[in-house]
């Protein structure tokens, strides 16, 4: 690899702090907590109660208090799964594959993306627990050698999805926790009093900041980058595959592993927007977090909405082409005529109509847009996992059994409250641990500093 | 509660005297320990009953764990339906058929099978009550006895009033005989509010040698005495391979929809009020006499044609709840096509009282609105509730000053009288009953009564002075006095052949060939009147004795699937202009009474006529039937055509438990029918869709038996009683309207209706198909449910750790989850459970086990008598409980087994065949037979 590649293009976006300004602006929010954090926090705090009440009702009473049915036996807590789980994606799509793609600017974001991803990845994981009817034998779904001898099913999607978020949280954290390695440090060496410094000291692990040291950790963080760029793509394959393994018209579909990819990084990417956006405002973090830096993530959007929108075509047109009657009904009639039409087309207009606002370039350097292009594309996201898994589910193969879902406070009680369990401990992310890569923003500076002096 | 040792060990007679060494022996020991452990969890529960009954098959020991049955009948508005109860350890659980009864024929309706329920029902009136107080059953006698009695009523009883439920019973008879004789004065009214009359005749059919039926407003195949027998009959004739005599045709006039009327080849929505005229029509076109005046007239002349083309093969029926002017006219027909003695005959009532001057409701109303009635006892029917608003009858009765009600309930008549005495239930008396046909038969206890019930025999003997009367001992003198029995044997041996066979052969009434004498038929029609209402029986509580059944209140409504509660059905135009849709609210007044119900939009219904039910609305201290649906009985201007009717739309609308919102097929081949042209079969579906995967490879030759089902469409008539009877055998929750709304109900078996464009409303019985290739099974996690050797799709409840996945992969949808603990708390409702079937808890899934529990206790019983299983010899519950022998189940090796001729039937095929999913249960096409004259019209 030559030293010609590692160095950035010059239309790059570029951190315009110097490196002072930047460890500065990254210990800032450690050290001081502004009135806004507490105001959110608590916020956050009552819809996470909110949140353990549903659960501990659910867990107590049973599945029942949701408004699933049969049909629609999977509705919200499988929705709310595979859009966390998209979710999830764009911390270490950004982190991982920008990082195999040497774009240093996504030194900027890559550390709240790839906190994003983990506490998505988190509460992700509840959802499946919580939808078993009976939670407390979860284990059954894992291979552990049991003393009756049976084992999980492995044609089963369920049994591999386990492996693959499991696997996923776990290389994603690793792949966090090594990145944060040398900002912790800083925090160990620039914050005031003993305890925090013996407690930042314990996680930055002796960091010394040896030239080995960079060295190896920069190896490790390459080949990790390499295995969790796979695992974005395996992971939510696999997850698509609890849907395409089945027989129903709407699920039974190839399609949906590339598909089902493209939609979480997109929905992940707009996650990354909502919370950038006002992050730089509150901790005045502009100068790191720069216009040229959303205008990046804003093209990133648009190119993959587009492609979520060829997605779509091929998605219908192929059912359409299809020689199974239930196919064609299922894509050209249940879903945008049925009981839930009107949400189908809602969908297209956020995941479709939204990313074409981003054409413009000064809608991309315009941050509050950006933050409401976001929340449009979670919505439409979320939107599109609902009719996928509900809208298919209530019209199936027979018409006799065909029957509408409506959720229940409690469904939206969780889905309300998951939303503040990561408010909750994003915010509680931002106030101990620094918000950006300071290691890499200072070494794109130094590089480009040398590129501009050659 | 447990026993003394001391006391279990002298009852137990152990004779431990010859032991030297130990005063008890080791095995006295255990026998000991585990009669007296099973005691003390059956204490409570179990009664058995002191006298000798005796199985209908002979097995004199009785072996815990293994059911038995006994022979019984049940009577509903005195007509009796031979039963086989399926009774473990002492505890009846299950109602069955018996195949030599000529009412049941081994099958069962959705009432006999949910009378199980009722026995254990928690709400039964437990106590003899005076007003509020506990009172005993010595107080009531010195009310009722003889010297009490005649000073209050008069020595010749000019006071007292009964007012009884039909009975057909010759024992209460003879003992009704016997206070008449005491009190001649007395005023005895038989009244049920589905029987307007008492006639000494009633009428026979033989449906079934019937090649052209014209049904006119009744529900012949689905309620109503013999409805069993006729819906047998009728599906015999609805097999073109097999029917004698080819198919026969069905021909419905009527107002509102019925299951038979779902079930025509042509059907005629007419308003009531027009039935009688269309008759008459009839009645001159069949006579050649055709009068063409109004748009029905050439489906008429079709219809006569086709009566006149089969004279003394057709048979026209008139429902019980016509105007009696219809009645005859279609008695009338009949002897014109000279049908009678042929397809139609009569005979004697077997009702008491029948054809004696029975009196009105009304009347006896009168008299106690006027104080002539002093004493009153009201037996067997809810007649507060069951009665004319305007009669006001609750309010006559409160005016009685010792009102007796003997009933299973303390419902609205309970609480109008003073007494209360709780009934026993027909599963824990002793009595007698006849059929419709008149074959007598014994009512046959299977437990004492659980609440201290008393029958009406007891309950007048009290009016004779005997407090302490043993209905068994009184049943047996009355058999004997009559000398029914004791022809051939000695009256032991004959007694017991009847209580076995559950019949008395040969007691049928004689035909009498002469026709009664036609009433004149009164033309009190009046000719236009805005609106119509027709008041029915509701299809699964009836009149309202069977509401507080959960397991009927969620039986969804044959026509509308809606449960726990009853709607104002309405045709499409009439909702139009009435401006209403499912759901919303109407106004139904009817001469200054009112009452609002939900609106259900039908297709079929007679314009301008909304049909409303009985049943509902009950206010009596019934937990399960209280605040279910609202009481039209106010309304119901008894057997006459109201004219002051309005129906309007009222403010506001209500959500409904329909179990299925979408009727109507959608392009879908789950259901197919064919024409029978020229009684020839053609295949099902020509342009069936290929498979869309390849079928598995069958891999090698099974070794067990291959369990399998065939349905046929053709004889199903849609009238649930498979869907109780599974629910009674397996264990299923009732889960409740607020869960129904939501779409979970649990039934394992349940009847999809699907409206066709071209042809009537089909009914399919849909439970799990047993895939061979199985959706569900791959896709769980844990392995839950399996493949097992013989066939079956399996549920290991144990296993199910609850993803559903099984669910959304079953293009079937049967699968049904627990989604609470449905099954947790209960009260003594909880004994009617199957111990051969696991009690699901929450969070599980659970779905049809084709009667996995039935097929294991036969290949039991095989091994154990050293002789191999035939397919043939295992009857699901839902099989065995059909009228119309529609489902048959067996194995795939036996091949000249009935289910396997249908399964090699052209017209079988299996429902979602392109998914490739192999199922086990096969569906035979319905064949309809139109009229072609009248399919060029359509």
């Amino acid at each position: 690899m030559s030293a010609q590649v590692l160095v950035a293009p010059p239309d790059l976006p570029v951190t315009t702090a110097g490196d002072r300004e930047i460890v500065e602006a990254v210990l800032a929010p450690l050290r001081t907590t502004p009135p806004l954090w507490w105001v959110l926090f608590a916020i956050c705090a009552a819809g996470t109660v909110l949140w353990l009440g549903a659960v501990v009702y659910t867990v107590a009473a049973g599945i029942g208090v949701w408004g699933n049915n049969i049909p629609v036996a999977w509705a919200f807590a499988i929705v709310n799964f595979v859009w966390w789980i998209g979710i999830g994606h764009a911390g270490t799509f950004i982190s991982a594959f920008l990082m195999l793609l040497n774009q240093p600017w996504r030194a900027a974001v890559s550390r709240i993306a790839e906190s994003m991803t983990l506490i998505a990845v988190a509460i992700a994981g509840t959802f499946p627990l919580l939808h078993l009817g009976r939670p407390w034998f979860f284990y059954w779904l894992t291979p552990y050698p049991s003393t009756m001898g049976v084992w999980p099913n492995f044609k089963s999607a369920l049994a591999w999805d386990v492996a693959a978020v499991v696997s996923y949280f776990i290389v994603s954290t690793t792949f966090f926790y090594l990145g944060a390695i040398p900002d912790l440090a800083l925090a160990r060496d620039g914050l005031q009093g003993r305890r925090r410094r013996q407690v930042y000291g314990v996680f930055a692990l002796g960091w010394n900041g040896a030239g080995t040291q960079w060295r190896r950790r920069r190896a490790a963080l390459k080949i990790i980058a390499g295995i969790v760029a796979a695992l974005v793509v395996s992971v939510h394959s696999i997850v698509s595959l609890d849907f395409s393994i089945a027989q129903l018209a709407g699920w039974h579909s190839t399609n949906l592993p590339p598909y089902f990819v493209i939609g979480a990084v997109y929905s992940g990417v707009a996650m990354v927007l909502v919370l950038v956006v006002p992050i730089r405002r509150l901790y005045r973090l502009e100068s790191i977090i720069t216009l040229d830096h959303l205008d990046k993530l804003a093209r990133l959007l648009l190119t993959i909405g587009l492609l979520l929108t060829y997605c779509y075509v091929v998605e219908f047109v192929i059912a359409s082409r299809s020689s199974d009657p239930l196919e064609r009904t299922t894509y050209l009639q249940h879903w945008p005529f049925g009981y839930f039409g009107w949400l189908f087309w809602l969908m297209l207009v956020f995941n479709v109509g939204t990313p074409q606002l981003l054409w413009s370039a000064r809608l991309r350097r315009t941050p509050a847009v950006l933050a409401g292009a976001g929340v449009a594309i979670l919505a439409g996201m979320w939107l599109e996992r609902f009719i996928i898994v509900v809208a298919s589910l209530a019209q199936g193969a027979l018409p006799s059994s065909w029957f509408a879902y409506r959720p229940t406070w409690v469904d939206w009680s969780i889905l309300a409250g998951s939303l503040s369990l990561f408010g909750l401990v994003f915010l509680l992310f931002l106030r101990f641990v620094p918000a950006a890569a300071t290691d890499e923003l200072r070494r794109d500076r130094f590089e480009r500093a040398a590129r501009v002096q050659r | 509660m447990s026993v003394p040792f001391d006391e279990m060990r002298n009852r137990l007679g152990a004779d431990t005297t010859g032991s030297t060494i130990d005063p008890i022996a080791r095995r006295d020991f255990m026998k000991l320990l585990g009669a007296s452990l099973a005691l003390a969890g059956v204490d409570g529960c179990t009664r058995m009953p002191a006298s000798n009954i005796h199985p209908y098959v002979h097995q004199p020991e009785l072996t815990p764990g293994i059911a038995q049955h006994y022979a019984t009948v049940m009577a509903v508005d005195g007509y009796a339906t031979g039963l086989l109860v399926e009774s473990h350890e002492g505890r009846p659980t299950k109602i069955e058929g018996n195949p030599d009864h000529p009412a049941s024929l081994g099958a069962t309706g959705v009432l006999e099978q949910a009378s199980v329920l009722q026995l254990y029902d928690p709400d039964r009136a437990r106590r003899i009550r005076h007003d509020a107080a506990s009172a005993s059953w010595d107080a009531l006698a010195a009310l009722l006895g003889p010297e009490s009695l005649a000073s209050r009523a008069g020595a010749r009883g000019g006071g007292l009033a009964l007012l009884l439920a039909p009975t057909s019973s010759p024992l209460e008879e003879e003992v009704l005989h016997r206070v008449l004789e005491r009190y001649p004065d007395a005023h005895l009214c038989f009244y049920a509010p589905l029987m307007p009359a008492l006639p000494a005749h009633v009428t026979q059919w033989s449906v079934g040698d019937a090649d052209v039926i014209l049904a006119v407003d009744t529900d012949f195949l689905a309620s109503g005495p013999f409805h069993l027998r006729h819906a047998r009959a009728f599906a015999g004739r609805r097999r073109p391979e097999s029917a004698p005599g080819g198919m026969n045709r069905l021909y419905v006039v009527e107002s509102s929809i019925s299951v038979t009327g779902m079930g025509a080849d042509h059907r005629h929505a007419v308003r009531p009020r027009d039935i009688s005229s269309l008759l008459e029509r009839l009645l001159a076109a069949i006579a050649g006499e055709s009068r063409p005046s109004s748009p029905d007239d050439q489906w008429l002349n079709v219809v006569a044609a086709d009566l006149r083309a089969h004279a003394g093969r057709s048979l026209v029926i008139a429902g019980p709840l016509t105007p009696p002017a219809v009645q005859t006219l279609a008695l009338a027909i009949n002897q014109a096509l000279g049908n009678i003695d042929r397809t139609i005959w009569f005979t004697r009532s077997p009702l008491a009282g029948a054809g004696g001057s029975n009196p009105s409701l009304s009347s006896i109303a009168d008299r106690m609105r006027g104080g002539d009635i002093t004493t009153l006892i009201c037996a067997g029917v809810n007649a507060s509730y069951a009665s004319e608003g305007r009669m006001e009858l609750g309010a006559a009765i409160r005016r009685v000053p010792e009102a007796v009600y003997l009933g299973l309930y303390e419902d609205e008549t309970a609480r109008d009288c003073h007494w209360i005495v709780p009934a026993a239930h027909y599963l824990e008396s002793w009595g007698d009953a006849r059929a419709y046909d008149g074959t007598l038969s014994v009512v046959q206890p299977l437990i004492e009564p659980l609440a201290g019930g008393r029958t009406l025999v007891e309950l007048l003997s009290l009016l004779l002075g005997d407090a302490h009367v043993s209905p068994y001992d009184l049943l047996r003198d009355t058999w004997r006095a009559r000398g029914d029995l004791a022809r051939r044997h000695a009256f032991e041996d004959d007694w017991r052949d009847v209580l076995r066979r559950g019949l008395l052969p040969g007691s049928g009434f004689p035909r009498e060939s002469a026709p009664p004498s036609p009433s004149p038929i009164a033309a009190a029609m009046p000719a236009t009147a805005p609106f119509d209402v027709v008041f029915r029986p509701h299809p699964r509580v009836r009149d309202g004795a069977f509401a507080n059944s959960g397991w009927l209140q969620e039986l969804p409504d044959p026509v509308t699937t809606v449960t726990w509660e009853n709607v104002a059905q309405v045709s499409a135009a009439t909702a139009q202009r009435l401006a209403l849709t499912t759901g919303d609210l109407v106004d139904i007044r009817v001469e200054g009474r009112s009452v609002q119900l939900p609106a259900v939009v039908v297709g079929g219904h007679a314009d301008d006529t909304a049909t409303i039910t009985f049943g509902h609305g009950r206010t009596g201290a019934e937990s399960v039937a209280r605040g279910a649906g609202a009481n039209v009985y106010p309304l119901w201007p008894g057997d006459r055509f109201s004219r002051d009717v309005t129906v309007s739309r009222a403010s506001g609308s209500r959500q409904l438990a329909i179990t299925q919102p979408h009727r109507s097929l959608d392009g879908s081949a789950a259901v197919q029918s064919i024409d029978a042209g020229a009684h020839a079969v053609a295949r099902p579906d020509t342009a069936r869709p290929l498979p869309l995967y390849r079928a598995p490879s069958t891999g090698d030759t099974p070794s067990r038996l291959q369990w399998a089902m065939t349905i046929d469409l053709s004889a199903c008539t849609g009238c649930g009683a498979c869907m109780v009877a599974c629910q009674a055998e397996n264990n299923v929750p009732v889960v409740g309207r607020d869960q129904v709304l939501l779409g979970r109900e649990m039934h394992w078996l349940r009847i999809d209706w699907y409206a066709q464009p071209d042809a009537a409303t089909t009914p399919q019985p849909m439970l799990c198909q047993h895939c061979e290739a199985a959706p569900c099974e791959y896709v769980c996690p844990v392995e839950a449910t399996v493949h097992s050797q013989d066939g079956l799709n399996e549920m290991v409840y144990n296993r199910c750790v609850g993803t559903r996945f099984c669910s959304n992969n079953c293009p079937y949808k049967v699968r049904r989850f627990n989604w609470f603990d449905f099954n947790a708390g209960g009260g003594s409702e909880r004994l009617v459970r199957n111990p051969d079937v696991t009690v699901r808890e929450r969070g599980v899934m659970e779905k049809c086990t084709f009667c996995v529990q039935r097929i294991r206790e036969a290949e039991i019983h095989a091994r154990a008598e050293g002789q191999a299983l035939r397919g043939s010899e295992v009857q699901t519950a839902c099989e065995q409980a059909c009228p119309t022998q529609a489902i048959l189940f067996g194995s795939l090796d036996e091949r000249d087994s009935a289910m396997m001729h249908a399964r090699v039937s052209e017209r079988a095929y299996a429902v979602l065949d392109e998914l490739g999913t192999v199922p086990r249960v096969r569906y035979l096409a319905r064949v309809r037979n139109p009229n072609p004259a009248l399919e060029s019209r359509a």
